[in-house]
């Protein structure tokens, strides 16, 4: 397990995956970190630092690495360069570093690298779906802050991290959300109104996948709570799990924990209402507002 | 739905779809499909190609019947979205075709209508065993018109239809549901293909055998069959060039790998 929590100038996890697929690489050859020093005119400490995402990358010194490491695929080459090249550039969300913890700096930084979002909702409406004044009735009751300014910037920061989802190539977005999530009247029932015309609307994007786990349902197998797991285009990159705290973050990375929630997922998918059906009942819902 | 779910899915059992996800690089499988994908790897260390191929027949056969005219399709068996599914390819071919995808996997069906379905594109649950019940299934009715040609596929899915359960029967009865101009996919396992320069007759049936016995594993047991069995599915149609034959061998393009083994596969017409 990763925690992110107070060291807000540490390595983005991107940075860390490139780091980590170098080290896997290397120890896959058998080459010992001097070895790929020499190649690089740099020292073994350089690499060590590379590995666990300490330092940027130059593409020059990639290049060479990828050409040691025996990576052929040009395909490969340009994809970790295009995601070495992401974690050395500041996101569009360091303008909102002095309102974002870092944790959830991390985690946007790794959302925006995912080719698929699955998420499980239990109270909020999913962060990349909320409209602004459904953020702004979160925000004001999470007592984090009482300055409108900031309140205003939580909820720029929140609406520029949605742009995911309409860029060219969006993730996909696959979430189940728990019918509480729905019906507790977050912000009044005009705010709530707004809401659920948001996520109908949402619906309507290719990408977008919404499942409504109600009630009747019972007794699930997420009851504890919320959870996200991303997954990543590249091959070589695991699936990770987020998991979202009061005061802080938590990664999991490893196989079989993850794949504890790979599974939790496949129940809820299965339990909750079909996409289709879904849309009927956000409908429903909206109508009894 | 709150009925039995919790039975529905089971990631602690070897499942075909996970292994089959699993050979051809995906991400949506478990420890226990691993180990049997694994151990089948250890016997036939050709399966990673033989399923990639299978894919590569896939979007050749598609791609040659969205040519011949076909704007509707079923996918019956289709197993977890992958790279290149049927209505990405029929669709990039002939913009507006409609394609069904049937499973009896609650676990395909789900990412299935997340992942696959949208515009002209469903997915429902289903065995392909009930022909009855899957062509008169009310979102199929909805989307396919049985006035007009339809294009059935079954690709590597018939080998998990053992002879007791009449797949033969089973095939017959969609054939003759459909109209003519109607077309018939199939690839299916086989032991018998010699040809491979790296393999002998005797080591490509020991293979086969010893997979067989794997899938006794799983939920779903494997037969795999001759060539002139895979040609009986094709009775009373008229088989395209080349005939039921290597998939690798069936139309290659410049993708195709030039080791034939694994599958054989045809296309045939109704008339």
């Amino acid at each position: 397990m990763t925690a992110i929590g107070s060291d807000r100038g540490g390595p983005t996890v991107q940075r860390m995956l490139v780091g980590a697929k170098l080290r896997r690489l290397r120890t896959d050859l058998g080459l010992t970190r001097e070895q790929a020093a020499d190649h690089i005119r740099a020292s073994a400490w350089k690499i060590h630092r590379l590995e666990n995402g300490q330092v940027s990358f130059k593409e020059r010194d990639l290049l060479d690495l990828l050409d040691l490491y025996e990576v052929t695929d040009p395909q490969e080459i340009a994809d970790t360069l295009a995601l070495a090249r992401e974690a050395n550039h500041p996101g569009w969300w360091q303008h909102y570093g002095d309102v974002l913890p870092a944790w959830f700096r991390a985690y946007v930084d790794l959302e925006s690298a995912a080719s698929l979002i699955r998420t499980y909702e239990g109270q909020y409406i999913p962060g990349l779906l909320q409209t602004d004044d459904y953020i702004r009735a979160v925000v004001h009751a999470a007592h984090l802050t009482d300055t409108s300014d900031e309140v205003g910037r939580r909820v720029r920061l929140r609406m520029a991290r949605q742009t995911l989802l309409t860029r060219d190539q969006p993730p996909r977005l696959w979430a189940v959300i728990d019918e509480a999530a729905l019906r507790r009247p977050v912000g009044g029932p005009e705010v709530m109104r707004g809401q659920l015309e948001r996520l109908i609307e949402a619906t309507k994007l290719a990408t977008v996948t919404l499942q409504l786990l109600p009630f009747a349902a019972g007794a699930h197998p997420a009851m504890a709570g919320a959870f996200s797991i991303l997954r990543f285009g590249d091959q070589e990159l695991p699936d990770v799990v987020y998991l979202e705290h009061l005061t802080g973050a938590s990664y999991l990375d490893k196989r079989d924990e993850v794949e504890r929630y790979l599974d939790i997922m496949e129940l809820l998918c299965l339990q909750a209402e079909p996409p289709a059906r879904t849309v009927e009942l956000l409908q429903g819902i909206l109508e009894e507002l | 739905m709150a009925d039995d779910w919790t039975t529905r899915i089971n990631t602690g059992v070897p499942n075909p779809a996970r292994i089959y996800d699993y050979l051809l690089g995906g991400k949506d499988n478990f420890p226990a499909d691993r180990e049997i994908a694994e151990q089948m790897l250890a016997i036939a260390p050709v399966a990673r190609e033989v399923v990639e191929d299978n894919r590569k027949f896939l979007r050749r056969a598609v791609e040659v019947l969205a040519d011949a005219g076909a704007r509707q399709f079923i996918d019956l068996g289709s197993g977890l979205p992958t790279q290149g599914n049927v209505h990405e390819i029929a669709q990039a071919a002939a913009p507006g075709s409609r394609v069904v995808y049937v499973d009896n996997d609650p676990m395909v069906v789900a990412h299935s209508r997340a992942l696959l379905a949208g515009d002209n594109t469903v997915a429902i649950e289903g065995d392909l065993r009930q022909p009855d019940k899957v062509l008169g299934h009310p979102e199929v009715r909805e989307l396919i018109d049985f006035g007009q040609p339809v294009a059935l596929l079954l690709l590597a899915i018939l080998h998990f239809v053992p002879d007791d359960e009449d797949p033969f029967g089973i095939v017959a009865r969609y054939r003759d549901a459909l109209p003519a101009g109607s077309h018939l996919a199939i690839s299916h396992g086989t032991r018998d293909i010699p040809q491979r320069p790296d393999l002998s007759p005797e080591e490509m049936a020991d293979m086969g055998a010893k997979v067989e016995q794997l899938y006794q594993l799983t939920t779903a047991s494997l037969v795999t069959r001759t060539r002139a069995e895979v040609e009986r599915f094709f009775d009373g149609l008229e088989l395209l060039e080349p005939g039921v034959v290597e998939i690798q061998r069936w139309r290659p393009d410049g993708r195709t790998s030039l080791l034939p083994g694994g599958f054989y596969g045809g296309v045939a017409r109704k008339r």
